[in-house]
């Protein structure tokens, strides 16, 4: 284990982490048995934040990213994938869990600018990074020119995927791949939409792209 | 003048969803996203065979895992008051017994619900659900359709139909019989079920619940549990799609609401993918046979469809496989069967075009072989065989533009130019294929309450129970209201989604614009009556004595015709000394309509590319004209037809749902392997709408428009690829390995 | 899921170590199969070394090609100037699979250990070799039709998913690795293993290695090239086959070619006996369709998949004639 001390460590740093990893490993084996609180290391409990609804966390890790412009250091397990922390403990429910399996889009959100699918990521994995859901692309009251645009040319019906299609669809723009209505469509393939609103979500990103949406 | 008598709205105008701004901001809350304080998380686990009994659970580790609150079976959980009462299938949606979530150790079927695990978050809640371990004593089990055939029975409802001579196509002229199959296609909305419950008291619940039909909801929580309508709420403003899927009472909603009896907390249960394939309702599969007679100058001389459909083992759920098969042709000679198949699988449920859809791929594919049969045009056979009245009862049409949507279409698709033999057109390594077909859908009307209120404002609010789980019904209701009450949108406001508003039917079958609309048609009528009399009555107004015929209602105020002084609505509530004004009115559609059949038409024109090598199939255009009556909102409207289309080329040409028979068990059962259209599947659209008033079912002139662009529009697609071609697949979805073989 | 423990190393030997300490251990990149799987209780780590602050992201020239670093994502991959002008057929390989999400968050490295999309893999009530040895193929008398007609065995015959493996092996890539025992290089048509026996093993990468990076040696196949990806769905959708296929061209006679297949085997399926057999050949469709029946010789379908029989030499012949510019 020489290198690591080099390693960045997520769980809480110590000298003797070594032993505490340690302690760690049996404890997973053995989780399933015993209540959680009996083991977890001293010091855990401290972390929770005000807007966690729940006040035991089991295997929590210390992370802090932004989302939407504000700093957050949440205590997470392991296994809590950002969609479901943004869903269920932040209350930024505009992110939407169509199949947890990334082969809906539903869950699109940027992270560092990028579109990703935010069932498919472990909020530890984070750590340190950018996020930005729906709630945080308009600017205050001002929402922004896709959101504009889909409400004209009616891209959504029941309005489920929408967030999605509309985080992919800025994204789509801001790599370049809008170029055309079929690079458009091609780019766009990755977020589903049952109710069929395709041809006019189309038709807003090209609104956006020659120049923003008006009226 | 105020700025928004600008913006007077009236009905079709292109209006944008008065939800909207909610829906592209993340705002619109559904079902599961009310993050309630003390909220809980229900897991499901569910069975992994296809029929048997429990012989064991041991839910111990799971009991223990941490943050588990409860783990619920038919051992312990609590009594449903309703699952014990006899079964009544008078005026019953599904003939027979409901399934009963926990009742007992029987297997109906498989990713049958057996536990919910309920524990502090999600995450606990999965994995305890993972740890719950089953052991069963299985029995043999039956899940394929075609080798069951055998197995069918007449349904308790519908009975079989005919007018003239039996199989008297065997005595045409000119014949084609053939065989059509259906696969499982299953809804998919992009939220699968999920139901938030809170019991209020020990006798009053509120569900925040995915649903199409608050009031059904709220009536079948009522019967189950034996409580009463106003301790039972059913909250669905927002519901991310259901197609027919959130129509009944499903094992989510039982689950959460057992589940929060049990912890004292509210519960949340919101469905796997996976579990959606074959728990919550899917499109049965068909067996289809359809023969079809004509003269030798394509008068139809008879046509027999018969047509298996599936069932539960313990429900009768019926389709309408061969309704466009009675009314769409005049043909003198018809008979239609439907028989079902009861199999070890969840009941199925209506899925949009009910039967229409699956009926209709038979039909419209069989009417495109006897054309070539005949050596006819397949629109010119069509139009040949147009039917002057409706030949399954001989009650004239309220309202037929069918002749419209085959001209219209016709020359907006260019179908003059196809060459109409099959294989004779290319682009490139693309075999080329044109195909059409007619589509009929019924056009019908329910019983709706509505309320409407005038505000102190001046403003007016219109209340009803029905859901928007997408067709925009929202936005059209607001916009009928300020239509007849002349008020702008800004100060017109429709309040829907809540069972604890007036009556609705549910938001399926095509009739929520005919039923609920023509209720807050007649509720803002009745308000702008009562406004009058009330304003022609008062000492002292600019009205006073005026008769009904000489007051114009608009720009939020009231005025003589010809007259120049108006009265605000708030100024005359003032004057009247009212808070506000309301207005409650029940609309039916009364004995008019059974003098009519009514029915929506369309017709589709499509255009598939068919890669010559690897059988992939594209389309490439599409018109779709459609006489939905008058139009309500030509954006929501469009946007309808559009869903529709997409339907139709997922249904003609990748979904699927594939069950391991062996097993019993669906194995596509998520989105990357059950194939639904991707924005790449879609080409542009055009959509004519002909927006000709019917004069029958409702004051607003309205016929639904939700499913009647689905009817045909697959067999469209066959046939189409057969013009391209020159193969006819009988055999959905239509797909390159079908092709290439 | 089960819980598991997180661990995120800066440097490639903790990574490594960290790994070997723990049976149950696996290291994570993008993530995007192993936390579906991780969803389905398909796989079940106990512990996770999250690889992505190790330096390997860079995408760079070298004396004898490129060197795209495991943890590159796809998309930038196939974004990137170099890939896209000297490995076209990389490129579009890598863009025709998954969605630009996925693409974003996939690394080059986890699309390499990607697993089968077969569905009995999938479903724990289900039985599968591959998931639970010894439990039985449920594809060899199930639904097959999306399954292997090469290199099967009787205990598996599922298909590789990836796209951009395909592009990789028709390209002769190297993929170097590292582990206990030092730096390795595996020739990219080693990488992947046949079931044979022991279909629970997708690749031959031993235990506690660590791919490092992928190198691309240089080539004259930079402009006659096609990825030709079949499937039902336009966009989005798994293979039903695909074919890379890069010719050299002189003038009308090919002077060498490459040729690959994806959907049709265990691992991605390079034709050398086909590509042999097109070189001094004349381009035209008669010498594509040749190919395309030698490149099919062994194949052998089943209940479900028969159509890839004729299918998969319909496709090759329909690459090469795209590549070739014949179409």
């Amino acid at each position: 284990m020489a290198d690591e001390g080099k390693s960045e460590m997520t769980l809480p740093a110590s000298d003797d982490h070594k032993k505490y990893n340690e302690t760690r490993r049996t404890f997973l084996k053995q989780s399933s048995l015993l209540t959680a609180v009996a083991l977890t290391p001293p010091g855990m409990l401290q972390i929770v934040e005000l807007e966690e609804k729940v006040d035991e966390q089991f295997e929590s890790v210390k992370v802090t990213l932004e989302i939407n412009g504000e700093t957050k250091e949440l205590s997470v397990e392991p296994r809590e994938t950002l969609l479901d922390l943004l869903r269920e403990r932040l209350d930024l429910t505009g992110t939407k869990k169509g199949c947890d399996y990334g082969q809906c889009g539903a869950c699109t959100v940027h992270v560092d600018g990028q579109r990703i699918n935010a069932c498919l990521a472990f909020v530890i994995m984070q750590e340190g990074k950018k996020i930005t859901t729906i709630e945080g692309l308009s600017k205050g009251a001002t929402l922004h020119p896709m959101q504009e645009a889909f409400m004209k040319h009616d891209g959504f019906q029941c309005g489920y995927c929408t967030p999605g299609q509309i985080m992919s669809a800025v994204a789509c723009i801001q790599e370049g791949h809008a170029n055309s209505k079929e690079e458009i469509r091609e780019y766009m393939s990755g977020n589903l939409c049952r109710c069929g609103a395709y041809p006019n979500i189309v038709k807003a990103i090209e609104e956006v792209k020659n120049g923003g949406a008006k009226g | 003048m105020e700025k928004a008598s600008l913006q007077q709205i009236q009905i079709g105008d292109p209006l944008n969803r008065v939800e909207g701004q909610l829906k592209v901001t993340g705002k619109a809350k559904y079902a599961a996203e009310y993050n309630l304080s003390g909220v809980t998380f229900g897991v499901m686990v569910t069975s992994t065979i296809a029929k048997g009994r429990i012989k064991s659970m041991d839910t111990k580790l799971a009991k223990k895992a941490p943050g588990v609150l409860a783990v619920i079976t038919h051992k312990n959980a609590p009594e449903v008051p309703g699952y014990k009462a006899a079964v009544n299938n008078e005026g019953a949606r599904v003939y027979g017994q409901e399934f009963r979530l926990f009742y007992d150790d029987q297997i109906h079927h498989n990713y049958q619900p057996i536990a919910l695990v309920v524990a502090d978050t999600l995450a606990r809640a999965n994995e305890a659900a993972s740890m719950v371990k089953v052991q069963y004593e299985q029995e043999t089990h039956h899940t394929d359709i075609s080798r069951n055939l055998d197995q069918a029975i007449q349904p308790a409802r519908p009975e079989d139909y005919s007018r003239g001579e039996e199989d008297a196509y065997l005595t045409a002229p000119v014949k084609v019989v053939h065989e059509y199959h259906t696969p499982i296609q299953v809804h998919n909305p992009m939220e699968t079920h999920a139901t938030t419950a809170v019991w209020e008291a020990d006798n009053k619940i509120t569900v925040y619940n995915k649903t199409q039909a608050t009031k059904i909801s709220q009536q079948e929580i009522m019967k189950a549990f034996d409580l009463k309508e106003e301790n039972v709420q059913a909250h669905s403003p927002f519901v991310g799609g259901a197609f027919g899927s959130s129509s009944r009472l499903w094992p989510q909603e039982m689950a959460a609401i057992l589940g929060a009896k049990v912890v004292g907390r509210p519960v949340q249960v919101v469905l796997k993918r996976d579990q959606v394939f074959n728990m919550v309702g899917y499109r049965p599969p068909s067996r289809q046979k359809v023969g079809i007679g004509a003269s030798a100058e394509g008068k139809l001389i008879g046509i027999t469809h018969e047509g298996y459909g599936i069932t539960s083992r313990y429900e009768q759920f019926t389709e309408r496989m061969m309704d466009p098969t009675k009314s769409m042709y005049h043909c003198p000679n018809l008979n239609a069967k439907y028989r079902l198949v009861p199999l070890d699988m969840s009941t199925p449920c209506w899925t949009r075009g009910p039967g229409e859809t699956s009926g209709s791929f038979a039909l419209e594919s069989a009417m495109d072989e006897l054309a070539y049969a005949l050596n006819m045009d397949p629109l010119s056979l069509r139009m040949k065989n147009y039917a002057d009245k409706d030949p399954e009862n001989e009650l004239p049409w309220s309202s037929n533009y069918l002749k419209e949507c085959y001209k219209q279409g016709a020359e907006r698709f260019g179908w003059q130019k196809r060459n109409p033999t099959p294989r004779s057109m290319r682009s490139g390594e693309w075999q080329v294929g044109m195909g059409m077909a007619s589509g009929i859908y019924k056009a019908v009307r329910d019983r709706a309450v509505a309320r409407a209120k005038l505000l102190s404002d001046g403003s007016v609010l219109v209340q009803s129970a029905v859901a928007d789980v997408g067709p925009g019904s929202a936005t059209i209701f607001t916009q009928i209201a300020a239509d007849v009450m002349g008020t702008s949108i800004e100060k017109t406001r429709f309040e829907w989604g809540d069972s604890s508003l007036p009556h609705a039917p549910g938001q399926f079958g095509s009739h929520t614009t005919a039923s609920v609309g023509s209720a807050v048609y007649d509720v803002c009528t009745a308000l702008k009556q009562k406004i009058q009399e009330l304003a022609v009555n008062q000492k002292g107004s600019s009205l006073q004595g005026a008769q009904a015929t000489n007051v114009v209602f608009e720009n939020a105020s009231i005025r003589l015709k010809n007259g120049t002084t108006s009265l605000t609505y708030s100024d005359f509530l003032q004057q009247q000394q009212l808070p506000s004004l309301e207005v409650i009115k029940e609309s039916d559609g009364g004995p008019l309509l059974e003098k009519y059949s009514g029915k929506s038409f369309c017709a589709n024109f499509v255009e598939v590319r068919v890669h010559s090598v690897t059988g992939e199939v594209r389309v490439q255009r599409v018109v779709s004209a459609v006489d939905a009556g008058k139009i309500m909102n030509h954006k929501t409207a469009q946007s309808q037809v559009y869903g529709a289309v997409v339907w139709g080329i997922g249904i003609a040409l990748m979904e699927e749902g594939l069950i391991d028979h062996r097993y019993g068990r669906h194995v596509n059962n998520d989105l990357a392997e059950y194939h639904v259209p991707v924005h790449a599947d879609v080409p542009d659209i055009e959509v004519i709408l002909i927006d000709k008033e019917d004069p029958v079912i409702d004051p607003m002139g309205a016929k639904g428009i939700g499913e009647i662009p689905l009817v045909g529009f697959t067999a469209a697609i066959a046939n189409a690829v057969y013009h391209a071609t020159g193969q006819r697949i009988r055999n959905l979805p239509i797909t390159p390995a079908k092709l290439i073989s | 899921m089960k819980n598991f423990q997180y661990v995120r190393p800066t440097q490639q030997q903790a990574a490594l170590e960290t790994l070997a300490q723990d049976d149950k251990a696996m290291f994570i990149a993008g993530g995007t199969n192993l936390i579906d799987l991780m969803k389905r209780n398909v796989v079940l780590p106990e512990k996770l070394v999250d690889i992505n602050r190790l330096p390997l992201r860079k995408i760079e020239p070298t004396s004898k090609g490129v060197r795209i670093g495991a943890l590159a994502s796809n998309s930038e991959v196939a974004e990137h100037p170099l890939i896209r002008e000297k490995f076209p057929l990389l490129s579009q390989a890598l863009i025709s699979g998954a969605s630009a999400q996925l693409r974003n968050m996939a690394t080059v490295g986890g699309n390499m250990m990607q697993r089968t999309r077969c569905y009995y893999f999938y479903d724990a009530a289900l039985p599968c070799n591959k998931r639970q040895p010894g439990s039985g193929c449920g594809a060899l008398q199930g639904i097959n039709s999306k399954h292997a007609i090469f290199g099967f065995s009787d205990k598996c015959i599922a298909v590789h998913p990836s796209d951009m493996c395909v592009a990789l092996v028709a390209l002769e890539a190297t993929v170097l690795v590292t582990g206990p025992k030092g730096e390795r290089q595996v020739p990219f048509k080693d990488f992947h293993r046949l079931p044979g026996e022991h279909p629970e093993r997708d690749t031959n990468l031993e235990k506690n290695e660590l791919i490092l990076a992928v190198d691309i040696p240089a080539s004259s196949f930079t402009q006659n090239v096609h990825y030709l990806k079949v499937r039902e769905r336009a966009s989005y959708a798994f293979a039903l086959v695909s074919v890379a296929a890069a010719l050299d061209l002189d003038k009308g006679t090919i002077r060498n070619a490459r040729l690959a297949m994806g959907g049709v085997a265990h691992k991605p399926w390079r034709l050398m006996e086909a590509e042999k057999a097109l070189v001094g050949k004349p381009v035209s469709e008669e010498t594509f369709q040749q190919t395309a029946a030698l490149a099919m010789q062994g194949a052998k379908a089943f209940e479900h998949n028969a159509y890839k029989l004729k299918l998969a030499p319909n496709a090759i012949t329909q690459a090469l004639k795209t590549a070739a510019g014949l179409s």
